[in-house]
């Protein structure tokens, strides 16, 4: 059976360096210099449901869901949005045509634009090493290019708090497929039907 | 699990309610002005008028749209009608075909009266061009019906995509409902009657057309009302739905561009203007002329607010609030309010 990727995100350890922003970035060159990230991690105070006078510090890291039921990819006229065996959504960079319906059907909002411009300013800021070379509008990829390779995305290998773990879901012994299926890992806005492949371990159930 | 926050997007902003202002009412005229002359009256001035107007609008509101993309070769790839086969799920594949084929059936349509209007034939460069395609003409006219039909299979195609393009994304309540085309639809129909009323009183302006104005306005006079019906079934659904509803209802509803701008002078005014020209009758054109063109200003506010008043709902603030040079009404639309899951 092929893999079926996700990842887990545990918000009780992510202690908001923002190392895998960093690493993101230079692996997948995104126009940083123009506030756009494939992952980015929100500093944000949130309130327990039982004690609403307790107010916590969340990290929240975000990313692209790839989602099993993806709306950015039933809407991409092109078909450059596509979902790889492995569960992984890509964008084609030579078909997109930056229309961005696709940023408009994405519920979590995870997706940003690539323009003529910043593939300019990416010769400049990545140097030699920069491989962009057409517009298009960009998303993480849970770098599949890595992950081909038998690495872990770039965010997951850097993660300092081991807040991101990323696994098969489709092996019973992968230790991110128990977390998943245990139900202690929650994925996000699931009543709208997405399906996503990114879970979280919420850090209020943890508190109280 | 955790708060949610409520925020509208800059993705998708005027130029798309142009873009489905102009797809909705030009695909709505060619619809209009073929049946009239295939089945009403025929109105060769009516057909000429419509349908080379219908194709500067959709020239417009492609160009604005192709403009606006971030990669301007790629649109190769929808512009190919293989895109059907490939991507038959996305609502821009069929939209851009339909828009196309549109276009193209219209003006093969349109193209015999064309050669014949002394204001084309005479015309410098343009009346020597067109008269090396008289043949063209005569094989337009041959199969005048079956091109009529495709036309307007392909323009009711274009109206329909306006309003299915929104309702294909989830994450707005206020998009994401069949309520949506219909409206759309509704109101293409509207501002298609209130452009072709202009043409008829201030264009082409012929004493036998007394018939077709008064059958114009008295359509345009039930679609407006059954856009304020459908316009109440929204008002219902964002005040009383979801929650990314209900802050839709909070930039709509206390808006005065929306409330005045559009449901008065949009669709409350002309309708009245509209109703008393159907019973009593006006003495001159001027009610009538005016009441269409607060229909188009109205059809355009519709887009334009549906546009900016979709709110998402995430759990997390939206790009544009943490990218530099954007900005959020904080107060207005994010909360955070715990949430059980
Ligand atoms: S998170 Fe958004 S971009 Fe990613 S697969 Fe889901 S809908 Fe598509
Ligand atoms: S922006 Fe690109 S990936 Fe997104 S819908 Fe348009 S063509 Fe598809």
């Amino acid at each position: 059976m092929a893999a079926h990727y996700a990842m887990v995100i545990d918000l009780n350890t992510c202690v908001g360096c923002n190392a895998c922003m960093a690493a993101c970035a230079m692996e997948n060159q995104t126009p940083v210099w123009a506030n756009r990230w494939r992952t980015y991690v929100h500093d944000l105070e949130v309130t327990s449901g039982f004690l609403e006078d307790q107010i916590r510090r969340r990290f929240f890291p975000r990313l692209c869901n790839h989602c099993d039921n993806p709306p950015c990819m039933s809407v991409c006229p092109t078909g450059a949005t596509h979902k790889l065996e492995n569960g992984i959504v890509m964008v084609d960079d030579d078909l997109c045509m930056g229309c961005r319906a696709c940023a408009m059907a994405c519920p979590y909002d995870a997706r940003f634009d690539v323009t003529y411009d910043d593939l300019k300013e990416g010769e400049t800021f990545y140097g030699s090493l920069h491989f962009r070379t057409s517009p298009s509008v960009d998303k993480c990829s849970f770098c599949s290019h890595r992950v081909m390779r038998g690495l872990k995305p770039a965010c997951v290998e850097t993660c300092v708090g081991y807040s991101r773990m990323f696994g098969d879901l489709n092996d019973p012994a992968d230790p991110v497929a128990k977390i998943v299926a245990s139900g202690v890992a929650k994925p996000l806005m699931s009543h709208l039907g997405t399906r996503p492949n990114v879970f979280y371990i919420s850090d209020l159930e943890r508190a109280t | 699990m955790e708060g949610m926050f409520y925020s509208t997007q800059e993705v998708w902003t005027w130029w798309i309610a142009i873009y489905l202002f102009l797809g909705g009412l030009g695909g709505a005229a060619v619809v209009i002005s073929i049946m009239t002359n295939m089945y009403y009256r025929t109105h060769k001035e009516l057909i000429l008028w419509a349908n080379i107007s219908s194709f500067i609008m959709l020239s417009v509101g492609s160009l604005l749209l192709f403009l606006h993309l971030l990669h301007h070769i790629a649109v190769i790839n929808v512009l190919n009608p293989m895109v059907l086969i490939n991507k038959p799920d996305a609502w821009i594949s069929w939209g851009t075909q339909f828009i196309v084929w549109m276009m193209v059936w219209s003006m093969v349509y349109t193209f015999p009266y064309l050669l014949e209007s002394p204001f084309w034939s005479r015309m410098p460069i343009v009346g020597s061009i067109l008269k090396l395609f008289g043949w063209a003409g005569q094989l337009s006219l041959k199969f005048h019906k079956i091109i009529g039909w495709l036309a307007i299979i392909n323009a009711v195609g274009t109206v329909l995509y306006t309003g299915l393009l929104l309702q294909s994304f989830p994450a707005v309540a206020l998009w994401h409902n069949p309520g949506v085309p219909l409206l759309f639809i509704v109101s293409a129909f509207s501002t298609a009657f209130a452009f072709l009323l202009l043409v008829l009183y201030l264009f082409i302006d012929r004493e036998e057309d007394h018939v077709i104005k008064v059958f114009y306005e008295r359509t345009d006079v039930i679609l407006i009302s059954v856009e304020l019906l459908i316009i109440f079934v929204f008002f219902h659904f964002t005040t009383y739905g979801l929650e990314s509803a209900r802050h839709t209802a909070s930039l709509l509803w206390e808006n005065m561009g929306w409330i005045i701008g559009f449901i008065g002078f949009g669709l409350l005014v002309p309708f009245f203007i509209e109703l008393k020209g159907v019973t009593t009758g006006w003495k001159s054109p001027a009610p009538i002329v005016l009441a269409a063109v607060l229909v188009l200003v109205g059809g355009y506010l519709l887009r334009h607010y549906f546009m900016y008043a979709g709110v998402y709902e995430r759990p997390y603030p939206a790009q544009h609030e943490f990218a530099p040079g954007g900005h959020v009404e904080l107060d207005k639309l994010q909360t955070q309010k715990p949430v059980s899951g």
